[in-house]
């Protein structure tokens, strides 16, 4: 899709030579090749890294909070936002526990419920649940290997059926309560829940599906 | 003390999208805190939001947007700040209410104005929360409460004390997450009252007379 290798090398020659990352491929990036930029960002402040991160994220993102309504400049605002928290919080990013795109859809999520939905204390709470999470992985003396491929998790939310998958889409990409969906779509609301705990069940069984 | 009862699938997912209405998500923050499982579950969640984000159909950024990235980049310091230090909480302090709760109620069980809006039953209503009511009930123990339905959805946590109905015993941690479909009368245990934490997206719709004695109770 892209290689943006070149023009970060034009702006920070010094540092494309540290580039630890393996050549890019045709094939899409993987959950362990983000895993690679995102320890070179954090360990070296690699730049070429981040912007390929960056390249490939900041779009969706973008899409993203555009589809959830944010206006285009406020968008392009909280893309940055969110890309800028990952600098800084690199480090904080354990490839053991979520995929990178999980990682920055959190991060987008609560920017957007913050500065869009404006609940103001959504952003504390969430960095509360997460301090309790790395306390407790640090607790456990094994990581929990995450046995969790995308490909099979993406193959499963094609395969739900349409209603489910209207449901989901609703639900992430156009942020719709259950009451709401449940007007707009003149279906009752036990059975929006429903349809919503079935989707969810077959999604978690194919994230626990061996590999 | 591990939580028996907890939020629903839907609930969870909802919450991971940004699509539970606020007074909703204050309860649910307020389970998460104190439930491993539902935070399992929410990661589980989140993945799907991190696979949905991955499938958006996009074009390469533009020029201008990626030097414009590389200009805040340097104006970013060069050492990370230090994080901040971890939040110190008392395990075991009864009188403090947990952190979702603060902003709406304070932090302190023994410091909060309880009113009175029915025989046996005080409440507190948190205000300006926007998307749904979010309230504190303290309601007496060995207490009856009226059959009722709900109209939308409802997500009552335990603080303290105790209460059975027909989904069973629900003490401290555990969250009832009810839809319309659910007609239930809670019991509250004998001994001490019985603290809730309790969330509605839509008014409650009560079934037969118990509708006027209910109504000072939930402010409809
Ligand atoms: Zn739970």
């Amino acid at each position: 899709m892209m290689d943006s290798d070149q023009a970060v090398a034009e702006v920070a020659p010094f540092r494309a030579k540290r580039v630890v990352a393996p050549p890019v491929s045709n094939a899409a990036p993987d959950a362990q090749y983000w895993s690679i930029q995102m320890s070179a960002v954090s360990a070296q402040r690699d730049r070429a890294s981040f912007m390929r991160i960056y390249d490939h994220f900041a779009p969706r993102l973008q899409r993203y909070l555009r589809n959830l309504g944010v206006p285009e400049s406020m968008a392009d605002e909280l893309v940055q936002e969110a890309l800028l928290t990952l600098w800084r919080k690199a480090a904080m990013f354990d490839p053991a526990r979520a995929s990178l795109a999980t990682w920055l859809y959190r991060v987008a999520r609560n920017l957007y419920i913050d500065h869009v939905r404006r609940q103001p204390h959504w952003l504390p709470i969430q960095e509360g649940l997460d301090r309790i999470d790395h306390v407790e992985s640090a607790r456990l003396d094994s990581q929990p290997e995450s046995s969790f491929d995308q490909d099979i998790l993406k193959q499963a939310i094609d395969r739900l059926p349409p209603v489910q998958a209207k449901l989901v889409r609703m639900c992430y990409l156009e942020s719709k309560s259950h009451s709401e969906i449940s007007a707009e779509l003149q279906m009752p609301l036990g059975s929006v829940k429903s349809s919503l705990r079935r989707a969810f069940a077959k999604l978690q069984v194919s994230m626990r599906a061996p590999r | 003390m591990t939580p028996n009862h907890h939020l629903d699938d839907a609930t969870v997912l909802s919450y991971s999208a940004g699509a539970l209405p606020a007074a909703l998500a204050v309860v649910a923050s307020v389970h998460l805190e104190r439930c491993a499982a539902c935070r399992t579950r929410l990661l589980d969640a989140d993945q799907i939001g991190g696979v949905l984000l991955q499938q958006q159909r996009v074009d390469t950024p533009a020029e201008d947007a990626r030097a414009a990235m590389l200009v805040l980049l340097d104006a970013e310091p060069a050492v990370e700040p230090p994080a901040p230090p971890a939040d110190i909480v008392e395990e075991h302090d009864p009188d403090r209410l947990p952190s979702a709760l603060h902003p709406w109620f304070g932090n302190s069980m023994r410091a909060l104005r309880w009113r009175r809006v029915a025989p046996g039953v005080q409440r507190i209503l948190a205000s300006g929360i926007g998307g749904g009511d979010l309230m504190l009930l303290r309601i007496a123990p060995g207490s009856k409460l009226p059959l009722h339905s709900h109209g939308g959805n409802e997500l009552t946590m335990i603080l303290d004390g105790a209460y059975d109905d027909m989904l069973g015993h629900f003490g401290p941690g555990d969250v009832a997450d009810l839809d319309g479909e659910t007609n239930h009368q809670p019991v509250t245990s004998p001994g001490v009252p019985c603290i809730c934490v309790a969330a509605t997206d839509a008014p409650l719709v009560f079934s037969g007379w118990v509708a006027r004695t209910l109504q000072p109770l939930f402010g409809f």
